[in-house]
């Protein structure tokens, strides 16, 4: 629990002498945001070295660092990745390991960067393998990246998921031109 | 139920297929970076689903319907969203005012005082809004405070002529009946560790046990009721799921409350050579008229608010409800209507990252800049009653304790899918009326129940329609109750939650009333 929580919680214990144990649990369970997951190594599980390079650069390439926040490299996307892939179904994994393979071999004619760019030509409609296989690599780099540390306080800087004494609301005037005590005709 | 009864001076056995997930077990604020899968895997979900609870079904000849079954003391109360709504006179009456399906055999006006009562032993915030379609009550803690979103759609709903309310949910925002107000974490369906959602074990359950009355068997999976010669039920023989042995408890009266694809599940499975179909079943009613909600989820990200800085994240999910308009605008090509729950999914996630082409550094920075102005709609559709959707028990396939497991047939009628097309119209309508990037539904065909199913083993005025009467009282078999949303004559747009309450309510009076006579 940082301070900050347990400011706001001798507050609300002020204001409500009922409050009990329970609330004392949920507090306790607040993660502090700033905490860092432990940095136990990952040992890839289902690509190769190799392989694993490959989706790091591509997936970096999706979602790019830049002057807000580090991208999906630094966010380790591609291990999660590899735990995901690892722990589906073998259709799965051999869909991924093709994929991967077809972007490899288009990427030796030209560069990385045009065989994606090639990949994402028809993403809305995806209609080879390749194409496809696209639409798979950045829904995974999506789900790991705002699912990471640095995708939810860093990029996004979500300020929900924390212990409020009372909802604040919208306080700007300007997006309240008719309050909720507004009454409308009666039905 | 158990709690009234308990209070009345009965002895309670609870047989619960589940175990009881303690606060501290559940996963509710722990960060996604911090659970094994990310919670992509929908690990903070998975105490709720207990044993195998969601391989243990079939669907047949079905349209894309998905009965959400959860296994866990308290069942759905610890896995909700806690909207609380009145069903209106008019829901009750769907044949006198619309021609439609049949009426309850009970009125608006007979239910009210159940429904004012389960408000106040519950707590619900909101406000009575003077609408004749969500009758309102008279004790309600203070609504929740809107999002800047939920002010733009307000000036956008004033604009057309159609309300939008605060958000009537069994969420506390102050403290009642010992439990702390909610503090806003936004994670009402992750499970509520600390009581300030109404949930059964925190808030039933230490009331009937208080009375020294009640005994609560966890792990204990009904299998069949059990009858005597009279064809009376006289007990109820369940696994016992941890020493997968055989049990049985002996009971006066049995209310059977396993949720609606369940309860019909267990009494087809209750057969007997008094009830040769099912128990409660000469009307060959048990498990037909299967119903919910069919739904729709569609989002925009608002100009005004994009690029800023974020802010009101998430709080108690839904603060605000868009309630059924469709009957003021005069007669339609179709029965029924929608309600329409908004905000509800939390801001964590964007939500607009799947949807958005694209990818590289002008993908990113678009995605960061439209979180803050998310705004998502769920709107939920009436579905007619018919008989030919079903439950029925499949004895070639038994579930891990060689019980027959649940088999759902479901179609959407012609009304249904008018209904669910007209109801993304609505939604299109509304986001038409402010600015910024829509996502409508991708779906181009209704998806039901949104755990709302009911109907399987409904009440009604007619015996060869209904297989209980309007206290929940089976009709075959006097000692024998149904209360869960099973016995749901129809459905109209709203959650359905605080009407299985009202009801549940009235017939545990009445069970109380008939024992005092001694016909119980």
């Amino acid at each position: 629990m940082d301070r900050r929580a347990m400011l706001k919680l001798v507050a609300l214990a002020a204001v409500s002498p009922k409050l009990n144990a329970l609330q004392n649990a949920a507090v306790c369970h607040m993660d502090d945001a700033t905490a860092a997951a432990p940095a136990t190594a990952y040992k890839l599980q289902f690509f190769t070295e190799e392989e694993n390079q490959l989706l790091d650069q591509m997936m970096e390439i999706i979602i790019p660092a830049d002057d807000h926040s580090p991208g999906a490299h630094a966010a380790k996307t591609s291990l999660l990745a590899d735990l995901l892939i690892f722990s589906d179904e073998d259709v799965v994994k051999k869909r991924w390991r093709s994929g991967l393979a077809l972007m490899q071999k288009a990427a030796a004619h030209s560069s990385l960067a045009s065989a994606l760019d090639q990949a994402a030509s028809n993403e809305e409609n995806p209609q080879t393998e390749l194409e496809r296989f696209f639409v798979s690599l950045k829904q995974m780099t999506v789900d790991a990246y705002y699912t990471s540390e640095i995708g939810i306080h860093q990029d996004l800087e979500y300020q929900g998921n924390t212990y409020l004494a009372a909802f604040p609301g919208c306080t700007h005037p300007e997006h309240q031109d008719a309050g909720p005590s507004e009454k409308l005709k009666p039905s | 139920m158990a709690k009234e009864l308990c209070e009345g001076g009965a002895k309670v056995v609870m047989l619960e297929a589940g175990r009881g997930v303690p606060n501290w077990e559940l996963l509710s604020h722990r960060w996604p970076y911090k659970l094994p899968f990310r919670g992509l895997r929908d690990e903070k979900q998975a105490p709720f689903y207990q044993g195998d609870i969601r391989e243990s079904i079939r669907y047949s000849d079905s349209d894309k319907v998905g009965v959400d079954r959860v296994r866990v003391v308290g069942g759905r109360t610890m896995h909700w969203n806690a909207v609380t709504l009145r069903y209106a006179a008019r829901d009750f009456k769907e044949w006198s005012t619309q021609g439609i399906e049949e009426d309850w055999p009970i009125t608006y006006e007979e239910i009210a005082p159940y429904y004012e009562r389960i408000e106040q032993i519950i707590g619900i915030c909101g406000n009575d809004d003077g609408l004749e379609i969500l009758p309102a009550g008279k004790h309600y803690l203070p609504p929740i405070p809107w999002r800047c979103s939920e002010h733009i759609l307000h000036r956008a709903t004033i604009a057309m002529g159609i309300p939008l309310i605060a958000v009537r949910k069994a969420v506390l925002t102050k403290p009642y009946d010992n439990r702390p107000p909610c503090h806003y974490c936004g994670h009402c369906m992750d499970g509520c560790d600390v009581a300030s959602i109404f949930s059964t074990p925190d808030c039933m359950l230490p009331k009937a046990r208080a009375t020294g009355n009640f005994t609560l068997r966890e792990n204990a999976l009904a299998r069949e009721i059990v009858v005597d010669n009279e064809g009376l039920a006289s007990a109820v023989s369940y696994v016992d799921t941890k020493t997968r042995t055989e049990q049985q408890v002996k009971a006066d009266v049995v209310v059977v409350c396993c949720s609606t694809v369940e309860s019909a599940r267990l009494l087809l499975n209750s057969r007997s050579p008094q009830h040769p179909a099912g128990l409660a079943n000469s009307s060959g009613v048990v498990g037909h008229y299967l119903h919910g909600h069919l739904g729709t989820s569609a989002s925009m990200y608002l100009d005004e608010l994009a690029g800023g800085t974020p802010s009101n994240q998430d709080g108690a999910t839904d603060h605000v409800y868009l309630p059924r308009y469709n009957h003021l605008s005069g007669k339609q090509n179709y029965s029924g209507g929608w309600g329409i729950q908004i905000n509800f999914a939390g801001y964590m996630f964007p939500h607009e990252a799947y949807r958005l082409p694209g990818y590289g550094r002008d993908f990113k920075e678009n995605v960061r800049k439209m979180q803050p102005g998310y705004l998502q709609f769920g709107s939920f559709g009436k579905v007619e009653a018919r008989p030919e959707n079903h439950v029925t028990v499949d004895s070639n396939r038994v579930d891990a304790n060689g019980i027959p497991i649940p088999v759902v047939r479901f179609r959407f009628s012609d009304n249904d899918r008018a209904l669910w097309q007209a109801s993304n119209q609505s939604v299109l309508d509304i986001f038409s009326r402010m600015k910024g990037k829509v996502f409508p539904t991708l779906a181009s065909s209704p998806g039901g129940f949104a755990s709302h199913e009911v109907g399987t083993v409904r009440m009604g005025k007619d015996p060869r329609t209904s297989a209980l009467n309007g206290h929940c009282q089976s009709r075959d078999v006097k000692n024998l109750f149904v209360t869960d949303g099973s016995c749901f004559t129809t459905s109209s747009e709203k959650n359905p939650t605080l009407t299985i309450m009202a009801l549940s309510l009235r017939a545990a009076d009445y069970i109380k009333e008939q024992r005092k006579k001694g016909e119980l």
